[in-house]
């Protein structure tokens, strides 16, 4: 299993790999990936790579990731080419429109490749007095809720109770089932 | 006890580090090494080791600390980035060629590509320069493994010995076996020995052709006593390609010549490329026609090869001379060399949607409410005709509010602002110059230029940007914080202002850096001194890192669209990932995805047409 896992510096993106390193681990799994720190993260865009299996290499290679987890979608559309063929991108959108782009409709027809939509931003805002710090796990059940991934929903939960601070224990659960009942299937 | 867990790069290598019984470790922070020390601090205290843990003022002053506890007896090591090595490589070459004691092993991070750095050298080509044993890992789980075995290495040579794990090792993330401690119980003891430990010219013509022989005794032990880390992966059929690869290229060669399931390939993995095993080498590239070298950023096993005409590398062009080698690249490269067809690249269709929805990389900024952007502004309002050297850290990124003339390494917006006074001078020109370096940078390597600055009567503005932290890095302390590495371990703070006046400075005023209008006043009267006294005059912008999440009021703004008249001026000189300029209604307004209410922009539109919600909020 392959995830890349994009995003702007600063929105928390590497607290997802660890959730799912640890679900892998947990399971008994090998697991290797590649993050980004330093420059980038001063609110540019960044990258995670993340890979489940017997691979020795951190990093995903294009046309290789099963998953494209975004929680941004210019930064979506940017790295959609990671997808293999038949492929699913979770995308957090603040303007769904893009999604109708005729390039856009016709690359992801060609290459099979599906894409879910979560409405993170207003999500967060409606149901968590806007702390979009949130997002990371959000995203996290949107994958659940789309039925791609290859980890279940309760794997997350009991992930995100074991990584997350005590005192954001509930509010990061909440967050995954935010994010579980949001995603467009 | 024996167990696994999931470790960034980095925390393997000091998890290593700290199991191997290493006593004393000092750094001074850099992307991509920056974890690695306060990971060691941590596993020690895991561990319940007394490993003592400190950063270094620069990367010299870290060296030398760790390189003089080696010479009582300790297992130590130093840290850094690869450009923290040019700082350190006075103290690196001359301690190379002694015959030190306890094991000293020097981790040099490199970062290919470069994703946070002021260049991509090689730091292996450093350990060829100065002789020593370079380590170079493929994964987080070599790196670990290659910590035991290089201070074993450099305790019966009596060398330094470096580790050069890449950006892609560091910052990887594996999952990693922990076990425990070597016990080691050595007490510190110096043996006083000023042939062994005072470099005079006199030991470097016995110590030279020695660091020689011991070169060459490791070379011989790399030939034939690492195959953990040197060795090959033959190809089932009879091979059309041999590969050498070294570092990440080798894994990233692993997983493509699996996911091509090719069986007439095999790798040469080259886990110690200096000294190079060149009969190894040399073996290997006898039983094959056609051979490729993957290594990153220079050609250092390539260069150390008696022949190279059987090679396709960067000698001859087959591998590109600069930038990381992604995993896209080598399999171009590989399919080239085979002459196969190289898969095709980007998609058009998807260049096209970029285009149509208007999407680029998004470059990195200065954090919402950061300090910096407050301070450039003021500064540029007060003195727009100034020339702005600058420094390193994150207020490199006020480039983007045109702040930032010229960058050269840690410490240069001074000897910068130094230069040009005087090449203004020469002509007897009067030019303003305000100069900017950040509190961590002052300490690390701005105090020798502002003392000379002084002392050669130099008129200009020095701005320390002091946000309390070395933030770029992750936010590590310095000695202007006092507080140390460990929590709860406290040193003793530096004073900034003392610092300065130390350094000769007559004229050194501090202000609120959220304070546009005392900023300004304070930066116009700086100048003023220091063209009538004739020399620098500092002013210390000072108010906490965002990253250190520090209480401050919160002030919710917003846009009036009847007063703003679409100028763009907020967008040009405060540059706030919280305030976007909409193209569609021409009118800027406030993205509360990123904005953090730090207030400061209301005093920054000239129609006042950014205002305070507080009142409309309640
Ligand atoms: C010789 C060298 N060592 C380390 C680094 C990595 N580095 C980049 S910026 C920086 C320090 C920044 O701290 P400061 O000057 O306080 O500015 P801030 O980022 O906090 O604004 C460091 C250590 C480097 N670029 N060069």
């Amino acid at each position: 299993m392959q995830y890349v896992i994009v995003g702007i510096g600063g929105q928390g993106i590497l607290f997802t790999s660890r959730v799912l390193g640890h679900i892998a681990l947990s399971r008994g799994e090998r697991v290797v990936g590649s993050e980004v720190h330093g420059m980038a993260q001063r609110g540019g865009s960044v990258i995670s790579h993340f890979k489940v299996g017997d691979y020795s290499s951190p990093m995903v290679k294009a046309k290789d990731a099963d998953v494209l987890l975004a929680f941004d979608q210019n930064e979506a559309v940017r790295n959609l080419h990671f997808l293999k063929q038949g492929g699913h991108a979770i995308i957090n959108t603040h303007d769904p429109a893009f999604i109708e782009n005729p390039s856009l409709r016709k690359w992801m027809s060609d290459h099979g490749v599906t894409v879910h939509t979560v409405m993170g931003y207003d999500i967060l805002k409606r149901e968590m007095g806007g702390r979009f710090l949130f997002l990371n796990v959000l995203i996290l059940g949107a994958m659940c809720g789309a039925g791609v991934g290859n980890v279940t929903i309760e794997e997350v939960r009991e992930a995100v109770k074991v990584l997350a601070p005590a005192k954001f224990v509930e509010d990061n659960v909440k967050a995954v089932d935010l994010g579980y009942a949001g995603a467009s299937r | 006890m024996s167990n696994k867990a999931i470790l960034l790069g980095n925390e393997a290598i000091a998890r290593g580090i700290v199991e191997a019984g290493c006593e004393v470790a000092a750094a001074y922070p850099g992307t991509p090494s920056s974890e690695i020390l306060p990971s060691i601090a941590k596993w020690a205290d895991d561990l319940g080791t007394r490993t003592i843990v400190e950063w270094g003022a620069n990367e010299k002053v870290a060296f030398e600390m760790a390189a003089a506890a080696s010479f009582a007896g300790k297992r130590s090591c130093a840290v850094m980035k690869q450009v923290g090595l040019n700082v350190a490589a006075d103290p690196f070459m001359s301690v190379s060629h002694f015959d030190i004691k306890g094991g000293f092993l020097l981790v040099a991070a490199d970062d290919p590509g470069p994703h946070s750095s002021q260049t991509e050298q090689d730091s292996r080509f450093f350990a060829m320069f100065a002789k020593i044993p370079c380590f170079d890992p493929a994964t987080a789980v070599e790196a670990k493994e290659m910590v035991f075995d290089a201070y074993d290495l450099s305790e019966r040579h009596k060398i330094v010995t470096m580790l050069r794990p890449g950006v892609r090792v560091d910052h990887c993330r594996q999952d990693v076996e922990l076990k425990d401690v070597i016990e080691i119980s050595r007490p510190a003891s110096f043996e006083k020995d000023p042939r062994r430990w005072v470099c005079l010219p006199a030991s470097v013509r016995v110590n030279h052709p020695q660091l020689n022989a011991k070169r060459e005794a490791i070379r011989e032990e790399f030939e034939t006593r690492f195959s953990r880390y040197n060795y090959e992966v033959p190809a089932k059929k009879k091979a059309r390609l041999g590969v050498i690869a070294g570092g990440v290229s080798f894994s990233i060669v692993m997983d493509i010549l699996k996911a091509w399931g090719a069986d007439d390939i095999s790798v040469l993995k080259i886990g110690t490329p200096h000294p190079l095993p060149l009969k190894m080498v040399e073996d290997f590239i006898s039983r094959h026609d056609n051979v490729v070298v993957l290594e990153e950023t220079y050609p250092v096993i390539e260069m150390q090869l008696n022949d190279r005409t059987k090679i396709k590398g960067r000698w001859n062009g087959w591998v590109p001379g600069a930038g990381e080698l992604l995993p896209e690249l080598i399999e171009e490269i590989l399919c080239r060399v085979l002459g196969k067809e190289v898969p095709e690249g980007a998609s058009a269709e998807l260049k096209k949607a970029a285009e149509d929805l208007n999407i680029t990389p998004r470059p990195p900024m200065l954090c919402p409410g950061c300090p910096h952007r407050a301070s450039f502004f003021s500064i540029r309002q007060t003195l727009p005709k100034a020339i702005y050297p600058s420094d390193i850290g994150c207020y490199t990124l006020g480039v983007n509010q045109g702040m930032v003339d010229a960058v050269v390494d840690m410490g240069a917006s001074i000897t910068l602002a130094s230069g040009l006074f005087m090449a203004y001078k020469a002509d007897g020109k009067e030019q303003p110059i305000v100069a900017t370096i950040g509190d961590s940078t002052f300490f690390h390597m701005g105090l020798p230029g502002l003392a000379s600055a002084v002392y050669n009567k130099h008129i200009f503005v020095l701005v320390i940007l002091d946000n309390s932290l070395t933030a770029m890095t992750g936010g590590q302390s310095h000695p202007g914080i006092g507080d140390k590495l460990r929590k709860g371990e406290t040193g003793r703070r530096v004073d900034l202002e003392g610092a300065v006046k130390g350094c000769g400075v007559n004229w050194v005023k501090t202000t609120e850096a959220y304070d546009i209008s005392t900023s300004r006043t304070l930066v116009k009267e700086a100048w003023e001194h220091a063209k009538a006294h004739e020399e620098p005059a500092v002013v210390i912008f000072r108010h906490p890192c965002m990253l250190l999440r520090q209480k401050q009021a919160v002030i919710p703004v917003t846009v009036d669209p009847e007063k703003c008249i679409g100028c763009k001026f907020c967008i040009n000189f405060f540059n706030c990932p919280g305030l976007v300029f909409d193209e569609k209604s021409k009118k800027a307004y406030i993205d509360e995805r990123f904005c953090v209410k730090c207030g400061v922009c209301i005093n920054v539109c000239p129609h006042g047409a950014i205002l305070a919600t507080e009142g409309e909020e309640a």
